[in-house]
């Protein structure tokens, strides 16, 4: 198969994943649970992995960094810690559901910084002219998950900065490809899945919390500290992760993080966005497709989004399935990004990459593209 | 053998705890408190040797890690210090 569809998960894992995975179903139980050897070990691996990610996005402190089951859930956390019921929020015009169906179930009064795709300037000033005293949070997609657009987030995080209003980042596409630092943003949380650009398993997510912040937890539970309070502990990580751990996903975290460690963002992005410059260079000669892809790239990550003149995306995305070729069609949960674009009425199919694709595959795409519309 | 027990809040704290302690070159381990220790429930230690106290109490002080608590093991019991 030729999987290009990274932006929902990515499908091919560093070896070292799987192998660390299985290594920890041998050896070890729950972190924080018992002395003993399987308990420590599992303690071990656990603490790495949170050292290397706070080294990774430039925190000091190992304990701000905080696993959840994916980014939702990482986004559900932070939103509910800072909106309190019909708060005032500001968000991207890209936002995904993760974060805008939270907002809708708090009933929140949201402001949406709204600007045409691949135009940072106009993204600052959308954002310039909403964030104002009484806002409860700034809530910003690094990348949007279904063009690849690139927020000016350093901007945005220096407005919140000026004017006290907390930043709520949703790194889902950008964690591994793009450099993100925690320090210097500011932000008082950063969520992130560990299963896309950091090559973990399904099931693994990533809170980095700020300085300061006083999250307030979704679960109560076990935590194996502090076990006779019946509040949950008012320190991090425990705070925010009661019940036992996915030890697997999170030893495969760690070999994914130490992948992307080793590989450095700067390569990995810049053999995405090659993957991505060349499916839009094919894509864009092909009569009746509209493709999202900005010249130069240099707002746009490895996601491109195309529409096709008179076939539906989701009829060209069964066409190239037949044909073993993984793209996604649809609204990718993300109908504020489709809205903001224009492409809300018909969705479109998004190729997505990762560092595991090659040109030889993009190729393919395109061929089979090409033939699947001559046949129209 | 006579030993310090110093408290932390969690097996994380804990582990930072050792991670500062290894880098000031002390020796320690971490360990799950006895549970008289600890008026809160479960709890970890680190355990380091009697000499090492003032060395361990500066570099952890240094890197804001102030231990919850600390014991003193002796002669088969464990005894609150201030130091």
């Amino acid at each position: 198969m030729i999987y290009l569809d990274s932006a929902a998960t990515t499908f091919q894992k560093p070896a070292s994943v799987a192998a660390a995975m299985w290594d920890a179903l041998a050896t070890m139980s729950s972190p924080g649970r018992g002395g003993h050897s399987a308990a420590m070990r599992a303690a071990d691996t656990a603490f790495q992995c949170r050292s290397e990610l706070a080294e990774l996005f430039h925190l000091d402190n190992p304990e701000q960094v905080v696993f959840t089951l994916n980014a939702t859930h990482a986004l559900n956390i932070a939103i509910k810690s800072l909106v309190p019921p019909g708060g005032r929020v500001v968000v991207s015009g890209y936002e995904h559901n993760a974060v805008t169906r939270p907002l809708e179930a708090l009933g929140a009064n949201v402001a949406v910084a709204v600007c045409p795709l691949f135009r940072p300037d106009a993204a600052e000033d959308a954002f310039q002219r909403l964030i104002k005293s009484g806002v409860s949070a700034v809530i910003c997609s690094h990348v949007s998950n279904v063009f690849g657009f690139i927020q000016p987030l350093e901007a945005i995080a220096a407005l919140c900065k000026s004017r006290g209003v907390p930043l709520i980042v949703d790194a889902s596409q950008s964690a591994g490809v793009l450099p993100l630092d925690g320090k210097a943003l500011g932000a008082a949380y950063i969520a992130m899945p560990g299963h896309k650009g950091l090559y973990g398993p399904q099931g693994t997510g990533v809170l980095l919390c700020g300085d300061g912040v006083q999250p307030r937890p979704l679960l109560e539970g076990g935590t194996g500290s502090l076990s006779i309070q019946q509040q949950m502990p008012d320190f991090l990580p425990d705070r925010l992760e009661a019940g036992t751990h996915n030890m697997p996903g999170i030893a495969g975290l760690l070999a994914g993080v130490r992948y992307v460690r080793q590989r450095g963002t700067k390569k990995i992005l810049d053999r995405e966005r090659q993957l991505i410059q060349q499916a839009a260079d094919g894509l864009s000669r092909i009569p009746g497709l509209c493709v999202y892809a900005e010249p130069g790239m240099q707002n746009q990550t490895g996601v491109l989004s195309l529409t096709v003149k008179n076939q539906g995306a989701e009829e060209l995305g069964t066409a190239l399935a037949e044909r073993n070729i993984a793209v996604r069609a649809g609204v990718h949960c993300s109908p504020l990004a489709h809205r903001s674009a224009g492409t809300l009425n018909t969705g479109t199919i998004r190729v997505s990459v990762s560092d595991f694709n090659t040109p030889g595959e993009i190729s393919r795409l395109v061929s089979a593209v090409r033939r699947i519309r001559a046949r129209k | 053998m006579e030993h310090y027990l110093i408290l932390a809040r969690s097996v994380t704290y804990a582990q930072r705890m050792q991670k500062v302690l290894n880098r000031a070159g002390v020796r320690c381990q971490i360990f799950r408190a006895p549970r008289d220790l600890s008026n809160l429930g479960c709890a970890y230690a680190v355990r380091i040797a009697t000499v090492d106290l003032t060395a361990a109490l500066t570099s952890l002080h240094a890197a804001s890690l102030d231990p919850v608590q600390i014991f003193l093991y002796q002669r088969g019991l464990y005894q609150e210090v201030h130091p």
